[in-house]
């Protein structure tokens, strides 16, 4: 932030006060958001964090009134400008959105309207609020592309969405959002969908377009080193109800509220140093009849006798920092925070214990993959490359969407058959079916996959017991139906689920209980390798801590060799022995994981690093992104040794 | 690759072979149909010269027979039968009607311009009023009007369609003598419009109120569905309304849905008709085709297929093309990479 900068006596555009809302359900009455008080000023950023669930989506929506007409605002007030809006009715409120108040949504991929032409998605509310003639408003949509970036504007306007790339579509969102020039844009995570790299370049532009307009931005986030980056002041919700609220620097240097330091113990940048996750144990509490007390209680170990009676008020601790929790109280314990937010950047993992062996049991050999998608177009996934695991390590893939980490890992478990190059698992061809199926028993049992949308990777019709069960049967691993039981409950007890989930199907199941039973599922079997595509990408960040401790746990235990696909580096960096560097279909470096970070060489890899945000927010704010241009990657490049087995391809 | 650049390619060379593609097709689809109909015609039992010479088949002796069958074409297997069939067709011409003793063509001739006014305009009034009806249905959805409208339709499917000829006969032509029970037109004012529209009016009555509900209520649910997509929100945040957004966002999302069901529907708007000719006496292909298939017509009968078929056909390839331009995403694979 400017030092110089004038942030006191702006004009405040947002007010929300004691603000609940509430949804009618079949079940009763769900209260979403409970007593939720915050103000916005003009040009600020306030970043609201917590997990799904919590509230934060439809505390902005009750202030557009997007909400369906089962939602309720139960009491409170909305100030926006000044206006009592509580009572609006629709009509009145149809001035006001597009106009004072935008959205912007999390998957650009499918709030843009597919047959309609961009520019006229962008002119429609021009026309319609700013009653500008055609031409105006043509021209002011071009001025608008060319903001958020977009260039060669006056082409663009006559195509339909599909023509962008995602990246792009959210731009136009953007500029849709900022047609009319509104006070206060909501921001609900906007960078959610989109790859690192990008992420990172529309953050800045979300920046960078604040300065400029002076538009209100209510960011809403799972992701806190986006907050970092962005945000000026951070509000955490847990259970519809404000838990924290203060400048990004009292959030993230001085937490206060337990929750805050779950979540920031959950984040492996945080937690390299002590080597373990931080879990918050247990699951958010049912909105339904939310407890008389502190909702996070149940999960806080530092919770007191009165934390389950008694709602604690907000407690101020300096005038821009307050936090919800009776720890402040005068009466209460001291209790020093157990987390200590230093991150510093060139800490190095505390030495891992894991007995990583020289043999070699996954060997990929120049493999290439081309999917045919019609007569002219023939698409190249993958377009050689070789790699190999060892016996208890656990490998990181990362790279963007589309760059063939997930075409690697299905030609690992034989669901593609290879254009060329070979595969082998553990000296067996898997590459070439007629070998795949002579050493079907050891290959089909010797690697698991785990999916990312577990959701969908899981019959919805069968029970857990089934899901589990299923390899043992089709293999014949058990004697007796007995003995099938017992091994099942065994291998979901190992995974955290006790035996009454064995009955229980996946729609039944939240989502981190989900990816345990595919985790329970994977290692049925007990396989050497298991390929995790993505498993925690969906999952919030304090299951995300559980079920990465779960994999390091079963890994300790049981010394599998693990090829984990993330796009999140610091996950990546947290848990792999090793890394392996994707750029649209090639590996481009690869190498031990401290050293990939200390010392990256190839150009994406750098951009990829700069563009991970970390839960700082001063380092944050002045970092500067490098960007990659795709030119700098040589197209006949080689993987070379530059120190020991540290491979980068072409010469950097 | 330039996604924003002309492709190579498509215009002209890619269009040619998508039309010679197409056309391709059609015949194809044109002869696979025909083989078809023409075996599946002649398993049904009866003989076909009963068609041609009626009761006098009985006193004909075998040779005769023989000697009639060759002279109408009817000798020899159902292949050879099929292969001088089309060879004929080839040429333009498809036969005589066995039962009408005339040139198969000039039997239809006179009439299907009669069934294609009456279809034709049905068929564009039932989309029209559907889609009106549809719009009107999701902009006040769970209304009282919609809510009726729905129960309407549901028991509209339900109506026999020659049973509410009938009614609307009774009611319009018999008591209150306003509208013209039978026939296109009165004798000798063949030539006079309105006439004509009098008497098209039940009939056109009888056909939209079997259709209409059953496709504005699916074209309601489409549009109910659209509405609750992602784009909406965007769109209501930049303060549309519901109805604004239905009509210029959520519509054009379900054009192309709409243009499929038009295109599949035409042989049910068409069984339509013939019912309706049947009820109000009107004069239409519709009765003949029915007789052709009973009477073993069967040069007949594979002229009404034939003309069915390439109606069916051109309308559903129409459709498609129509949907290419509304939705340049359904040219498949070509330009969405």
């Amino acid at each position: 932030m400017d030092p110089f900068e004038i942030t006191q006596n702006r004009e405040t555009v947002l007010e929300l006060r004691n603000l609940s809302v509430s949804f009618d359900t079949p079940d009763g009455e769900v209260e979403a958001v409970r007593d939720v008080s915050l103000s916005l000023a003009a040009g600020e950023t306030v970043a609201i964090v917590g997990e799904s669930g919590c509230g934060k989506t439809v505390m902005c929506q009750s202030v557009m009134k997007l909400l369906p007409n089962t939602a309720r605002i139960k009491q409170g007030n909305i100030i926006v400008c000044g206006e009592d809006i509580t009572n609006y009715k629709d009509r009145q409120m149809r001035n006001l959105r597009g106009s004072t108040l935008s959205m912007i949504f999390q998957d650009p991929m499918t709030t843009l309207n597919p047959t309609v032409p961009i520019g006229k998605q962008i002119t429609e509310s021009l026309r319609l609020h700013g009653k500008m003639s055609a031409a105006a408003a043509h021209g002011r949509a071009v001025e608008l592309l060319n903001l958020v970036g977009i260039d060669n504007p006056e082409r663009k306007m006559k195509l339909q969405p599909h023509y962008f790339s995602g990246g792009m579509r959210q731009r136009c969102v953007l500029a849709i959002a900022l047609a009319m020039s509104p006070k206060i844009l909501f921001a609900d995570e906007p960078t959610t969908s989109l790859d690192v790299t990008i992420q990172a370049n529309m953050l800045d532009l979300l920046r960078d377009i604040q300065k400029k307009t002076g538009v209100a931005v209510a960011l809403i986030s799972h992701d806190l080193g986006v907050v970092a980056r962005i945000a000026d002041r951070v509000a955490v919700m847990y259970a519809g109800k404000i838990v924290e609220i203060g400048t990004a620097e009292d959030v993230f240097y001085d937490p206060r509220h337990p929750y805050t330091w779950g979540l920031m113990g959950a984040l492996p940048s945080v937690a390299i140093e002590t080597g373990t996750l931080r879990q918050i144990p247990g699951m958010p509490p049912s909105l339904l009849s939310p407890p008389p007390g502190d909702a996070f209680a149940v999960r806080n170990e530092y919770a007191l006798a009165i934390d389950y009676e008694k709602m604690p008020p907000m407690f101020k601790i300096s005038d821009t920092h307050s936090a919800a929790t009776w720890l402040l109280d005068s009466r209460a314990p001291l209790v020093a925070p157990p987390v200590r937010n230093h991150i510093r950047q060139d800490v190095s993992k505390s030495e891992n214990l894991r007995a990583v062996g020289k043999e070699t049991i996954i060997k990929v050999v120049d493999y290439v993959q081309h999917f045919r998608v019609s007569q002219s177009l023939t698409i190249e996934a993958v377009r050689g490359v070789s790699l190999e695991l060892r016996r208890g390590e656990v490998f990181g893939l990362v790279g963007e969407s589309g760059c063939g980490k997930s075409t690697i890992a299905r030609a690992i478990m034989g669901i593609y058959k290879p254009t060329s190059g070979k595969i082998y698992f553990k000296d067996k061809l898997v590459s070439d079916r007629r070998s795949y199926r002579a050493n079907r028993r050891e290959t089909a049992r010797g690697a698991q996959i785990i999916f990312q949308d577990s959701a969908a990777a899981l019959n919805q019709r069968m029970t857990a017991e089934e899901i589990v069960s299923e390899p043992l049967v089709i293999n014949r691993m058990c004697k007796s139906r007995r003995e099938l039981h017992d091994r099942t409950a065994e291998l979901l007890a190992l995974v955290g689920l006790d035996s009454a989930y064995l009955t229980k199907s996946p729609p039944e199941l939240s989502g981190g209980q989900r990816q345990r039973l595919a985790i329970a599922r994977s290692i049925a079997m007990a396989p050497d390798v298991i390929i995790a595509d993505e498993p925690i990408a969906s999952l919030d960040v304090s299951i995300q801590a559980q079920i990465v401790t779960l994999f390091q746990k079963l890994q300790r235990e049981r010394g599998f060799t693990f090829l984990f696909i993330a796009h999140d580096l610091s996950m990546v960096r947290f848990i792999c022995d090793r890394v392996g560097v994707m750029y649209a279909g090639r590996l481009v470096e690869m190498a031990p994981t401290d050293e990939l970070f200390s010392s990256p060489h190839h150009p994406y890899t750098i951009a990829l690093l700069s563009a991970t945000p970390s839960p700082d927010p001063v380092s944050e704010r002045a970092k500067k992104i490098v960007q990659f241009k795709p030119e700098l990657d040589a197209a006949d490049g080689k993987m070379r040794e530059l120190s020991t087995e540290h491979f980068v391809r072409g010469l950097f | 690759m330039d996604a924003f650049g002309p492709k190579k390619g498509i215009f002209p060379s890619g269009m040619g072979r998508r039309i010679g593609g197409r056309l391709l097709i059609f015949l194809f689809m044109m002869l696979f149909l025909s083989v078809i109909v023409f075996y599946v015609s002649r398993l049904a039992p009866g003989d076909p010269l009963e068609a041609f010479y009626g009761d006098a088949t009985q006193s004909m002796t075998a040779p005769e027979m023989e000697a009639a069958r060759t002279r109408l074409g009817l000798d020899g297997s159902i292949t050879e039968q099929y292969v001088k069939w089309a060879a004929s067709v080839i040429q333009g011409d498809f036969g005589i009607s066995l039962r009408h003793k005339r040139p198969a063509w000039d039997v239809v001739r006179p009439l299907i311009g009669n069934t294609l006014i009456l279809g034709g305009t049905a068929y564009i009034v039932v989309f029209v009023l559907a889609v009106i009806l549809a719009l009107f249905c999701a902009r006040f959805e769970d209304s009282l009007a919609d809510r009726l409208i729905c129960k309407i339709a549901t028991a509209a499917f339900y109506i026999p369609t020659f049973w509410l000829g009938v009614v609307l006969v009774l009611i319009f032509s018999v008591n209150l003598r306003l509208l013209p029970s039978s026939g296109a037109y009165d004798i000798g004012k063949a030539g006079s419009f309105s006439n004509r529209v009098r008497h098209m009016i039940l009939p056109m009555i009888v056909m939209v109120a079997s259709h209409l509900w059953f496709y504005a209520y699916m074209i309601r649910n489409k549009l109910l569905d659209e509405i609750r997509r992602d784009y909406v929100l965007l769109a209501r945040s930049k303060g549309l309304g519901r109805t604004r957004i239905l009509i210029t966002h959520c519509l054009r999302n379900v054009l192309p849905t709409i243009v499929n069901i038009m295109a599949i529907s035409i042989p049910h708007v068409l069984s339509g008709t013939y019912v309706a000719e049947a009820v109000f006496n009107y004069p239409g292909i519709g009765a003949l085709a029915v007789s052709s298939a009973k009477y073993h017509d069967y040069n007949l009968l594979m002229l009404m297929v034939m003309l069915t078929g390439v109606l069916v056909i051109i309308s559903s390839m129409l459709a498609q093309s129509i949907n290419e331009i509304i939705d340049p995403r359904m040219k498949a694979g070509e330009e969405a990479y």
